[in-house]
């Protein structure tokens, strides 16, 4: 039995939907993350079930309740806003006790349960400043602090971290996973950020375009991408359009691709062949009795990136993405032959 | 979201409404007065003529007083420009340090009261020809302008980094005076230009500096205003109208500045504090 | 070494005779001034120092000038903060933008009419001569004078009021736009009905601007001459107007009370200003800028 349960929801700005035939099912515990590219609807339904936002149509469930005529202040669903929202006229400390005085909590019972939450994301010491007294990073924590406090059913983060510096943004999305798997808290946190998502979450929500391309596990989603959408939006793809022509290949313009996956479609099918770039190898010389694709090109562009080289390889058509180890030493111009496994390449409409 | 309800609606329908009734009311009275013939039987004047502003034309001071008041705004948006535009733009460059310091300095003017003003100059500078002089004068409207002024030319100086402007073209060749007329300027006038259309219509409208520190010496519009309210009403409804006009001609130019030049911020409400008090 | 520190030394004097007009012109024409005021407040003509023109300062006729201006700049910059505040949340909150712009528009046009030509408008309105007080005698038989006089304290009130409102509604609707959606979200988010919203978060973070706003709007009132003196003439007695008689001599006294005079109200007006500017530099910084 889903915690958190969002049916068919549909929202419309003006007649332009923001979000679309939204189904999904969130246990309790778990921290869900809604990636995808800006627009695509994240933050409205982070917004609806928060209670800023009335779905046109579709219900709201948690544990079981039906929330959607419930005010957003009586829904005990804390949010960790994007800008933080943290109140300029309070202390740190006083940010903390808001909520858990408006949710007339005993007097004396108030300090010491703000006190908790501070020491829990480390920053006891800041509890008489004041916001802008503290670093981004520090807001961003209290920010989580005050939501925390309250002891909400769901908490919300929308693009907690967009704000800080990238060296920043891992140590804390390292510590937002810590609280949460202590609290054991249902999370849905809201990122652009793929390896952001990855990296923290229990599955992952892919977005485009008001509607949800899939969910599933980080793995799932970036071993078995269901759509072209989330395969080339997850992390890099090298895509083949063509035709399926036969059980076990994809005919395009110039190439004929080998694949053990085309099964799931009728000869002829317009389709993309997809091949991530670390699952293709490259060669100097043609290699021998390999059971795959081997196609031939010439490097065209060389990126280091410290334990992998990324290369650019044209091979007339066009330029094929791969990841070979760092140590190996590739040249401008140099005659290369790359070559992946059948079972490497998906297929998808 | 919600769609308020009607109660509050038609609440802030009235207090709009009541305020701009209130804001309009004295206005709208005067232009009808200087164009009435007789308006103390009914609610509306009974028929409207040009009189008031023939006799104001004619008026043996009209002329005199115009052109001092336009001659004072004038000087004091010039003399205005040359202080503060130099002082802005070295202190930026080459004393970034101190801008507090300038800002704390342009801010004075707003706590001396005009009249406090008035009384220490005449006091100061009581030797000829100096004293009670139009060149004092324009030198109080001058001080007394000052914070506008120089808000007006440092928020455009701020939105464009003058600093790095000035190193660019230096790194390019460019000597002072070409820094200056091609690459500083044309990035800033609206700011200044701004400013100067403040200072024209805050001193244009000043009768407290005028009437304290020349008196009858150098009379000036506003002058001839209050005079007329004592003698001849409906002249003074039309010299009210004018000096008015005037002042709504260049706010509406300064508001259409304003939204062209979205690099220089708005002036800001305080600005216009102390016109014409 | 000394060549280096030499040219440094001529470097920087190139540097800031560029600011000398300024320097000079702020001496001349600020600083000096001024400081001769207060020199002239504390001396005798013999030069010796007393603190007689402040002893005169606070005779009765003076006292009286002084509690009149702060009456009047105190009454009517209260209802030009709280009423200017509430026809700011209107206008801030009106759903057309065109009329909010045209209504922010007329604020900002109906400021630049005060002084005389203000004073004169309500002459004509409400004067013992006025459209309005003509119109009720003749038709409704209602002879508003003497109870009420626009030449009187009430009539100072109302025309006052009109030049504090609009800039207190220009004042205040920039703060209004600064209280963030989201710090209302975050505070119903946290439980906090609309009551307590505006209790604990709206009202504290407007207060900056408008105790800024009350400031200015004082300041604004207690240094205003023309319009009290167009409307009243010398018939009451405010500090401006006092300070004025004394440059004109028209009071003929031992010189210096007249300066005491004019240091107290720059006192005034100063510790004004002072809370103003903080007022708003706190504003800016809880908005984030
Ligand atoms: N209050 C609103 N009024 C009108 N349109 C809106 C409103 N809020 C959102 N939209 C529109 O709905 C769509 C979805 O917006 P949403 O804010 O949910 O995107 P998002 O996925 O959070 O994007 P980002 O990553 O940029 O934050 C966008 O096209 C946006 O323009
Ligand atoms: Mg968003």
């Amino acid at each position: 039995m889903a915690y958190l349960t969002l049916a068919d929801i549909s929202k419309n700005f003006n007649k332009n939907p923001a979000v679309e035939h939204f189904n999904l099912d969130v246990e309790k515990g778990k921290l869900v993350s809604f990636l995808g590219p800006s627009g695509c609807g994240k933050t409205t339904t982070l917004r609806m079930i928060a209670g800023f936002e009335t779905p046109d149509s579709g219900v709201i469930e948690l544990d079981g309740e039906d929330i959607s005529n419930i005010p957003p202040n009586k829904r005990n669903i804390g949010m960790v806003f994007q800008s933080y929202a943290l109140f300029p006229n309070m202390t740190v400390l006083d940010n903390i006790c808001f909520g858990l005085r408006m949710h007339k909590m005993l007097k004396n019972q108030i300090v010491p349960k703000a006190r908790e939450v501070l020491d829990l994301v480390r920053l006891s010491d800041t509890a008489n400043r004041y916001p802008n007294q503290l670093s981004g990073g520090q807001q961003q924590r209290i920010a989580l602090a005050r939501a925390l406090a309250i002891e909400p059913r769901v908490l919300l983060l929308d693009e907690p971290l967009s704000a800080l510096d990238a060296e920043v943004r891992v140590v804390l999305r390292g510590e937002i996973r810590r609280i949460q798997t202590n609290l054991k808290i249902t999370t849905i946190y809201v990122t652009h950020d793929q390896e952001e998502a990855l990296s923290i979450s229990d599955r992952v929500v892919v977005m485009n375009k008001a509607h949800i391309e899939q969910v599933g596990t980080p793995q799932e989603i970036y071993r078995e991408p269901k759509t072209k959408f989330v395969a080339t939006f997850i992390g890099t793809a090298n895509e083949f359009h063509g035709s399926v022509c036969g059980k076990d290949s994809v005919k395009s313009a110039e190439f004929l691709i080998k694949t053990n996956n085309a099964s799931l479609f009728a000869d002829g099918d317009e389709v993309f062949a997809l091949v991530r770039p670390e699952k293709i190898d490259v060669y100097s010389y043609k290699p021998e009795n390999i059971d795959g694709n081997v196609l031939e090109g010439l490097v065209d562009t060389i990126t280091f990136r410290g334990a992998e080289t990324r290369l650019g390889i044209d091979i007339g058509e066009k330029v094929i993405t791969a990841d070979v180890p760092g140590k190996d030493v590739f040249s401008y111009g140099q005659r290369v032959w790359v070559a992946f496994d059948s079972n490497a390449c998906q297929v998808l409409k | 979201m919600k769609t308020p309800t009607k109660g509050p609606v038609f609440l802030r329908f009235l207090i709009v409404s009541l305020f701009v009734f209130y804001m309009l009311l004295p206005i709208v009275a005067t232009y009808l007065f200087s164009l009435a013939t007789r308006w103390d039987r009914s609610i509306m004047p009974e028929g409207y003529t040009w009189e008031a502003y023939q006799t104001a034309f004619n008026l043996s001071y009209f002329r005199i007083t115009l052109k001092n008041s336009l001659i004072l705004s004038i000087a004091s948006c010039l003399v205005s420009f040359i202080i503060i535009v130099p002082t802005v733009y070295l202190t930026q460059i080459n004393f970034r340090k101190f801008r507090p310091l300038l800002d704390l300095l342009m801010i004075i003017p707003f706590a001396i009261p005009t009249v406090v003003l008035a009384l220490s100059y005449v006091r100061v500078y009581t030797f000829q020809p100096i004293t009670r002089s139009p060149f004092l004068l324009i030198m109080a409207t001058v001080v007394y302008t000052m914070p506008f002024m120089y808000r007006s030319v440092s928020n455009s100086v701020d939105a464009v980094d003058i600093s790095v402007l000035t190193e660019a073209s230096q790194s390019l060749g460019g000597d002072l005076w070409n820094t200056l007329t091609k690459v500083i300027m044309p990035n800033i006038y609206p700011g200044i230009l701004s400013g100067m259309l403040l200072v024209f219509a805050t001193v244009f409208a000043d009768f407290t500096l005028a009437k304290l520190i020349t008196g009858a010496h150098f009379k000036t519009f506003p002058m001839l205003l209050v005079e007329q309210t004592q003698i001849d009403g409906n002249v003074a409804a039309a010299l009210s109208v004018i000096s008015f006009t005037l002042a709504w001609g260049i706010s509406m130019v300064l508001l259409w500045f304003s939204s062209k030049a979205s690099k220089s911020k708005k002036a800001q409400p305080s600005d216009k504090a102390y016109i014409g008090k | 070494m000394a060549k280096y520190r030499r040219e440094q030394k001529k470097n920087f004097l190139k540097k800031i005779v560029g600011l000398f007009p300024f320097i000079i012109f702020c001496l001349a024409f600020e600083f000096v001034p001024i400081f001769i005021l207060v020199r002239d407040s504390f001396s005798l003509k013999s030069g010796d120092l007393t603190l007689q023109h402040y002893q005169s300062a606070f005779e009765p006729t003076y006292l009286k000038g002084f509690w009149n201006s702060i009456k009047l700049s105190g009454v009517t910059a209260l209802i030009g903060t709280f009423l200017g505040a509430g026809i700011g949340y209107q206008i801030f909150k009106w759903p057309n933008k065109k009329i909010q712009s045209t209504l922010i528009t007329l604020s900002d046009v109906t400021t630049n009419f005060a002084g005389a030509p203000l004073a004169f408008g309500f002459i004509i309105i409400l004067g013992s001569a006025g459209v309005v007080t003509k119109f009720l005698l003749n038709t409704f038989h209602w002879k508003i004078y003497p109870d009420f006089s626009i030449y009187s304290f009430t009539g100072l009130i109302l025309t006052y009021v009109y030049f504090q409102l609009p800039l207190m509604v220009l004042l205040i609707i920039p703060a209004f736009s600064g209280l963030r959606q989201d710090w209302r979200e975050a505070a119903q988010n946290l439980g906090a009905n609309k009551m307590e919203y505006w209790r604990n978060v709206g009202i504290p973070i407007l207060m900056p601007s408008m105790i800024a706003g009350y400031m200015l709007l004082f300041a604004n009132a207690f240094g205003a001459y023309a319009t009290a003196f167009t409307l009243t003439g010398l018939r009451l007695p405010l500090i401006t107007m006092q300070i004025g008689s004394a440059i004109s001599g028209e009071v003929m006294r031992e010189q210096g009370h007249g300066q005491a005079l004019a240091v107290i109200s720059l006192l005034i007006m100063g510790a004004c200003i002072a809370i103003y500017q903080m007022g708003t530099n706190k504003a800016r910084k809880w908005s984030g800028h």
